[in-house]
């Protein structure tokens, strides 16, 4: 049943972003242009930016799951359904299942843009062979911008100004993943890569994913219980 | 009706709390600035770390209440738990505020710069300044049963984060800098050791006057308010 | 099916329910009637479960709303101002999606029956932002129904609905009395919805002013009779 309803929801979310494309292409959009704005921001006319790397991609896809975390209950709201999805004998927690599987799959498909262009911008010693090692790494980070984002987003739904909430309130909460998906990207990359510091960060990445959802689980059911 | 001036409860307590807290706050003072010895490499500043470290431990216990009080929030309804929460977070905020300014002036007596980044404890107390400053963020954009929801979920997820904060940090900084500042730690003194021990208590019961207090103001605001409606409705 | 004591709910120091009881049997349609801000609406979220209340006691389909809030919504059906479809989904996929979340086991022959019933059949691979205001609260009807709901709670139902919506809807609630499913009706149209109900409720300013049958009586007479106590 739980299952069930799990998969109807995902379902219901992936058809409306597949039918609207509001999402995922503003998404990968805005993290292009991120990665250009950074490059300028530096002001540097270096063609190899090896050193800040991890920076430049982890800052993106933070920034990023915000504008995505921020869009993941607009339908809900704008047409007034949520009424419906609180009235039927769904857990609140197969809800925050369902919108951290969406956003996961937002932030993943991102990542297949950002994570080779960042390569191809920045990188001229060795990259391509530690990508699958960033993308274990991204894949965790992943699971903590879902976990954490669908908490966060569920508290700035109904909050006055919820536009401004949700970075003020989800960035900080970040900041741990943007230091743990630098770090393992920075071991990874521009040879001699370190795998024992990249399990270390990924390692902590796991960590944080556990402990947000069982924060998450158990708060949830409090969020919309009004 | 009582005869004589009305009483809220909870007096008798802020007023222990706060006797106690001034009385350890003067003795810690003059034992950390007249009494402990002074540090072989770094001087008077060193002096600087009994109140540093002190307060840092006593805004954790700060965040810690709030975050049981919001567990309790959520179980029970009762505004009452808000109260302590909001009150904690915000004595706890004030903390980590000083942590961070102690630390920069540390940080300027020791290495000649108002911040570095590589100082774990700074950066970290850094981050819940924000994590907690957000709290209050929350609290101002939305109402009533809502609030007190929200809050309470917050402050448990704050906590959450606190420790993720401290630890990616460290994993950072231990990569990065394998040398570790340990000019804290067990390998103090007995007698600097001693003036710690009596420094973290004269700020814990610091939080705690603080909290009493401000939980009594509340009490007799919300007192007041109820006298006032019967007043009128008299 | 509903048995409510000393219901408060406030928003702030607004207390928009204040102290309601009310019982409701099998069968049994009431008509919850009053001024705006009465505290129908309110009342109405508070037995969906959508709200929770401050104090008293409220029990929906022999389930205490306190701790079992998740199997009475099984039962409950609710009809509100917006139809709680999604517009970019098709008016077949949101059923799919209700009809999952509910676990209804012959979900696509009862879809099918449904949208027929309503009249959509035709339209139900649009998605609803191609459909007029009527046609969506007649999709919002299939919805309600979608679940087999024991107990239906209708938020002002014929503002939106259209003839053809109505007319179905007053077919839902004559055969409601009879097979022992209970209703609740935010109204302002006290007479039009006199015609389907047999209990008029009123409410003013958070609490009941009346509770009393209707059976029998002629729409206009209730009409009078609410006008007499709102």
């Amino acid at each position: 049943m739980r299952r069930r309803q799990l998969m109807a929801l995902v379902r219901k979310d992936l058809r409306l972003e597949l039918r609207t494309r509001e999402t995922i292409v503003a998404m990968v959009l805005f993290a292009i242009v991120m990665l250009v704005i950074l490059q300028f921001g530096f002001g540097t006319r270096d063609d190899d930016l090896t050193r800040f790397v991890g920076g430049l991609m982890w800052v993106t896809l933070a920034f990023t799951a915000v504008l995505g975390v921020g869009r993941s209950y607009v339908a809900e709201r704008e047409q007034h359904v949520l009424d419906g999805l609180l009235a039927s004998p769904v857990p609140r927690t197969v809800m925050l299942g369902a919108k951290a599987i969406a956003i996961f799959l937002y932030m993943t498909a991102v990542e297949v843009v950002v994570i080779p262009l960042v390569g191809v911008f920045f990188v001229k010693g060795s990259y391509w062979d530690a990508i699958g090692w960033i993308a274990i790494a991204a894949l965790l980070a992943n699971a903590c911008i879902a976990l954490s984002g669908t908490l966060f987003s569920g508290l700035a739904l109904f909050t006055r100004a919820r536009d401004l909430i949700l970075p003020v309130l989800f960035l900080p909460a970040l900041v741990p993943v943007v230091v743990a998906g630098a770090g393992a990207t920075h071991a990874v990359v521009g040879g001699s890569p370190d795998m024992s510091e990249w399990r270390g960060y990924c390692l902590f990445l796991l960590a944080y994913a556990i402990l947000f959802a069982l924060v998450s689980i158990a708060t949830y059911d409090a969020v919309f219980d009004d | 009706m009582t005869d004589g001036p009305a009483r809220v409860p909870g007096q008798r307590a802020a007023a222990i709390w706060g006797v106690l807290a001034t009385v350890l706050v003067v003795v810690s003072s003059i034992g950390v600035f007249l009494v402990a010895p002074e540090d072989a490499d770094q001087g008077i500043i060193q002096r600087i770390f009994y109140f540093h470290v002190a307060i840092a431990i006593a805004s954790l216990v700060a965040f810690a209440v709030a975050c049981v009080a919001g567990i309790l929030q959520l179980r029970t309804r009762d505004e009452r738990w808000d109260d302590v929460g909001e009150a904690s977070i915000r004595i706890g905020l004030l903390f980590s505020v000083l942590v961070v300014i102690t630390g920069s002036i540390w940080a300027k007596a020791s290495w000649g710069t108002w911040w570095v980044w590589t100082d774990p404890r700074l950066v970290t107390y850094l981050i819940v300044v924000l994590i907690y400053a957000a709290y209050f963020v929350l609290r101002s954009s939305v109402e009533d049963d809502r609030r007190m929801r929200y809050s309470a979920i917050y402050a448990i997820a704050g906590f959450a984060s606190v420790p993720l904060s401290f630890y990616s940090v460290r994993v950072a900084e231990s990569f990065v800098h394998p040398v570790v500042f340990t000019s804290s730690g067990a390998n103090m003194p007995g007698s600097m050791l001693w003036w710690f021990v009596v420094s973290q208590a004269a700020m814990i019961c610091l939080f705690v006057a603080l909290l009493e207090l401000d939980l009594l103001g509340r009490r007799s605001e919300r007192a007041l308010r109820r006298l006032a409606m019967r007043l009128e409705s008299a | 099916m509903v048995t409510a004591r000393g219901l408060v709910h406030a928003y702030g120091e607004r207390r928009a329910v204040d102290g309601v009881d009310l019982a409701l049997a099998p069968g049994e349609r009431v008509a919850l009637a009053g001024a705006n801000g009465a505290g129908k609406s309110t009342l109405l979220r508070l037995v969906a479960t959508l709200l929770r209340a401050q104090s008293g006691t409220l029990e929906v389909l022999g389930e205490e709303i306190a701790d079992g809030a998740r199997a009475a919504r099984a039962g409950i059906g609710y009809l509100a101002h917006d139809p709680l479809v999604y517009l970019d989904l098709t008016a077949r996929q949101n059923l799919e999606l209700y009809g999952d979340l509910y676990g209804i086991d012959d979900r696509d022959a009862r879809i099918d029956d449904l949208l027929d019933h309503v009249g959509l059949l035709g339209r139900s691979e649009d998605t609803v932002r191609t459909f007029s205001r009527g046609m969506a609260q007649r999709l919002a009807l299939a919805r309600m129904l979608l679940h087999r709901p024991r107990l239906l709670l209708l938020d002002e139902p014929h503002a939106s609905l259209d003839a053809r919506g109505a007319a179905l809807l007053d077919g839902e609630l004559e055969a409601a009395r009879a097979d022992g499913r209970a209703a609740i009706i935010v109204t302002h149209e006290v007479e039009r919805v006199a015609r389907v109900a047999d209990r008029l409720v009123v409410m003013r300013a958070g609490r009941v002013v009346c509770d009393e049958s209707t059976d029998g009586r002629d729409p206009m007479a209730v009409r009078r009779r609410y006008e007499e106590v709102a």
